[in-house]
């Protein structure tokens, strides 16, 4: 008998909201000693259905139908009381944000006693020795150090590695993890991923992983559900579903997850538009009293890039990949370097000498919720760079028009406001923003990173058009391996505020000259079975 | 602004607010056409209760009609209340706003300031203004403004230090907009839930804070206002309730309605909440 049977799970959403159910006539079952993923876009009831099993369904969300069996037992009939003796003792769970998930006021040690004593009456001492002995095991060093840290001490990853240790530390008959690894770097993440699959097969528990990413799915599970609206649309064993979709929308999904091959051409040399050379940015730390020692998030970087050629620039959280964007784009201002743009030094310019120059460089930024300002409807945000620049408001209004339908959005969306749109729409909205002003330089700051996967196809799309189209040359920081292939005609890795290396995107998949390109490249998830 | 008037109107508690604002606004610009002989002319006995014949708010402890003390009250209250808190947000608007704007030493420095002004016992330093002024009714109006702003300028400064980081600022400044462009027309709009909220609250307290002033024999002697009539009625308050209930009650409602009125603006000033 499999260990979790989730029959025509039903889960209602409070009225108001925008569909009236948010799992709608589910059914899956985990079998022990196995993965299972369930795997869907935003919105898709992936989470909730997992949160239901844990019993731990958001306030004005409850299941209404069906049942889930656990053992044999049906969870959505237990009483509270037995359903809290449960948590952690048969069911364990570990959430996307580790950093949100442990209380930022109490020692490591402490939190992971607390949930060992809660369930088991044993000594502080005892449980000490208990939660060392598992930290251990989740690979984590100075576990006696450790015991006495702060979350904010430790990195997302070892952050992720107390969730876990924490999780498992009464050894439950089933891990469910919600997107474990989605705010992790790639390499992390392969090791996080790694550590749930070992201890998955040598503790002989099952694991409900939710995740986005079919790489994840491809790497880890043994039976897959894929959900969308809040029903399966398909589930199986992964080899067979991954292999042979048999519905449209999962092979949709599969083809839109980027295989990180290559897929533009060099181009030809020309003269650069943009050269960068030698910028370098500290940050100085402290106020008025105190001096702590500056951080180089940027040391002696070079860069040339031409008309209608995209670079991109990858690196995991801290490599200064974002702090190289804002100096060129003069949002931070370099400690050193220059930035030419068509023969003008960009780094040095005083802010009135800048201001004309701001149009020739424009960005899109990360977050399509706090990209576009929520007071202002579409018109008056994507018309106000020609505005400040000088160019009459209904001229500008007429080509914000165009511009709508460039970017691939209707011209009746002008007099709308931004909450009005999804995170797709709106990347479209700051894109034509940036492109009002007809720059020669595009910066991407993680355009993607917040999407999902089928809109994030879509405007990677749609901005390899564009950059074609206007002829643009384009900087496009990412963390992600797969995407920067899809669009990049070369790629440069940074580290620690240096090029690691630096060549064309065939080149640097095929061959990487250093280690930790090898190792970025390595972490991709699913990378030889999709 | 036909759409905001639907959108503001569309709630309740905001049209009663405006409605009893108006109200009050009327009955307070109408008052020496409806009472021509003035707040300070005593019609009869002391302390004749509400509904006596001629006197439907009752008469004070000087023989004055109430009714018409609470209506030249209204001219003064509102008068202080609504001009003093206007003053208080230019001041503390601007420099809140560039503080939390360009932060760093502009911080530092207009902090430093904005703390001089928060750590004097602000009703002390209040009656040192009006008295070094003279006291009359500009230099209540002027003192409040002078200690209200500081509040306002942190609110302001709280909010500019977190929208300032948010993408569509940055996205602003690269599109080469100006910083009072980039203040005003950007951040501005989306600080506003907070300082219609407050000040709605600092209309009530320069209502109250007249009071305190009229009551120390600080406020303009010839002017009547809400505050001075329940300082003047104080020693009748155990016998005579409604010399210093029935004001009370006006300066409740009027504040009670420019919260409704501030709920409102909030709500249909936010694209997020409009129906």
């Amino acid at each position: 008998m499999p260990l979790v049977q989730i029959r025509n799970l039903t889960v209602a959403l409070p009225p108001g909201a925008d569909r009236a159910l948010a799992v709608e006539d589910v059914n899956l079952e985990i079998c022990r000693n196995q993965i299972v993923c369930i795997v869907g876009e935003s919105g898709s009831g992936k989470s909730l259905t997992g949160h239901a099993v844990m019993g731990l369904l958001p306030r004005g969300v409850s299941a209404s139908g069906g049942s889930i069996l656990f053992d044999g037992v049906d969870l959505l009939k237990e009483p509270p009381e037995a359903m809290r003796k449960r948590r952690g003792r048969d069911i364990a769970m570990i959430f996307q944000d580790p950093m949100a998930a442990l209380n930022p006021v109490v020692a490591i040690g402490h939190q992971v006693t607390e949930q060992i004593r809660a369930h088991r009456a044993i000594s502080e001492t005892q449980a000490l020795k208990q939660a060392a002995d598992m930290l251990g095991q989740m690979g984590l060093k100075d576990v006696a150090q450790l015991l006495k840290a702060y979350p904010h001490q430790l990195s997302g990853g070892q952050r992720q590695r107390v969730m876990i240790a924490m999780a498992l530390s009464l050894s439950p008959k089933l891990l469910i993890a919600d997107e474990p690894t989605t705010a992790l770097d790639v390499t992390t993440q392969a090791q996080i991923l790694g550590l749930i699959k070992h201890m998955q097969a040598e503790r002989d528990m099952s694991v409900l992983l939710i995740t986005h990413d079919f790489g994840v799915v491809a790497d880890m599970a043994d039976a897959v559900a894929v959900m969308r609206h809040g029903r399966v649309v398909e589930s199986g064993d992964t080899k067979t579903l991954l292999g042979r979709p048999a519905h449209v929308y999962t092979s949709d999904l599969i083809a839109a997850v980027p295989k990180g091959e290559s897929r533009l051409v060099p181009l030809p040399a020309a003269e650069p538009v943009v050269k960068v050379e030698g910028l370098t940015k500290r940050f100085r730390r402290g106020g008025l009293f105190f001096r702590a020692p500056a951080i180089t998030a940027l040391d002696d970087v070079a860069l040339t890039l031409c008309r209608g050629e995209t670079l991109g620039i990858v690196g995991e959280s801290g490599s200064g990949k974002s702090t190289l964007a804002r100096c060129v784009i003069r949002l931070l201002d370099p400690d050193a370097g220059q930035v030419w743009l068509n023969g003008a030094d960009i780094a040095h310019a005083k802010e009135r000498e800048l201001r004309p120059l701001r149009r020739r460089i424009q960005m899109v930024f990360q977050d399509p919720f706090s990209s576009l300002n929520p007071r202002q409807t579409v018109g008056d945000i994507i018309t106000a760079g020609p505005r400040a620049h000088g160019e009459d408001a209904a001229e500008a209004r007429a080509r914000a028009a165009d511009m709508l339908g460039l970017v691939g959005l209707l011209p009746e969306c002008i007099n709308r406001y931004p909450h009005e749109f999804s995170g797709g729409q709106r990347q479209r909205i700051g894109l034509a923003r940036a492109l009002m002003l007809k720059p020669d330089l595009l910066i991407a700051d993680e355009p993607v990173s917040a999407l999902d996967v089928t809109v994030q196809a879509q405007v990677l799309k749609l901005l390899d058009d564009v950059r074609r189209q206007m002829n643009l040359a384009m900087l496009f920081i990412t963390h992600d391996m797969r995407v920067a292939a899809e669009i990049c005609h070369r790629v440069m890795v940074m580290r620690h505020g240096r090029v690691v290396e630096c060549g064309p995107t065939a080149e640097i998949f095929a061959s990487p000259a250093s280690d930790y390109t090898k190792a970025l490249l390595a972490a991709i998830p699913g990378r030889r079975a999709l | 602004m036909m759409r905001f008037a639907r959108d503001f109107f569309a709630r309740p508690t905001a049209a009663f607010g405006f409605a009893v604002f108006i109200l009050i606004l009327v009955i307070a610009l109408a008052a020496p056409l409806i009472f021509a002989r003035g707040p300070f002319t005593i019609v009869g006995m002391p302390l004749l209760a509400p509904g006596s014949p001629g006197l439907p708010a009752g008469s004070d402890v000087l023989g004055r009609d109430m009714a018409v003390g609470l209506a030249y009250g209204a001219r003064i209250s509102l008068l202080v209340g609504i001009t003093s808190t206007l003053g208080a947000l230019g001041i503390g608007v601007l420099l809140g706003a560039v503080a939390g704007y360009y932060g760093g030493v502009v911080d530092d420095l207009l902090m430093r300031i904005t703390e001089f002004f928060q750590i004097i016992p602000t009703f002390v330093l209040l009656m040192v203004l009006v008295a070094f002024m003279q006291p009359s009714l500009a230099s209540a109006v002027i003192g409040i403004a002078l200690i209200s702003w500081p509040q306002v300028a942190r609110v302001v400064r709280g909010e500019f230090l977190s929208l300032r980081e948010r993408e569509f600022v940055q996205a602003a400044r690269v599109l080469g907009l100006s910083d009072a462009s980039i203040i005003f027309s950007q951040i501005l709009p989306n600080a506003m839930s907070p300082i219609v909220v407050i000040s709605s609250m600092m209309v009530g307290n320069a209502i109250l804070t007249e009071s305190a002033l009229s009551f120390l024999g600080l406020g303009d002697p010839n002017l009547l206002s809400w505050g001075s009539m329940i300082g003047g009625s104080r020693s009748a308050m155990w016998v005579a309730w409604w010399t210093t209930v029935l004001p009370g009650l006006c300066i409740m409602v009027t504040v009670l309605s420019l919260n409704f009125i501030g709920d409102g603006l909030n709500d249909a000033l936010n694209p997020r909440r409009r129906r």
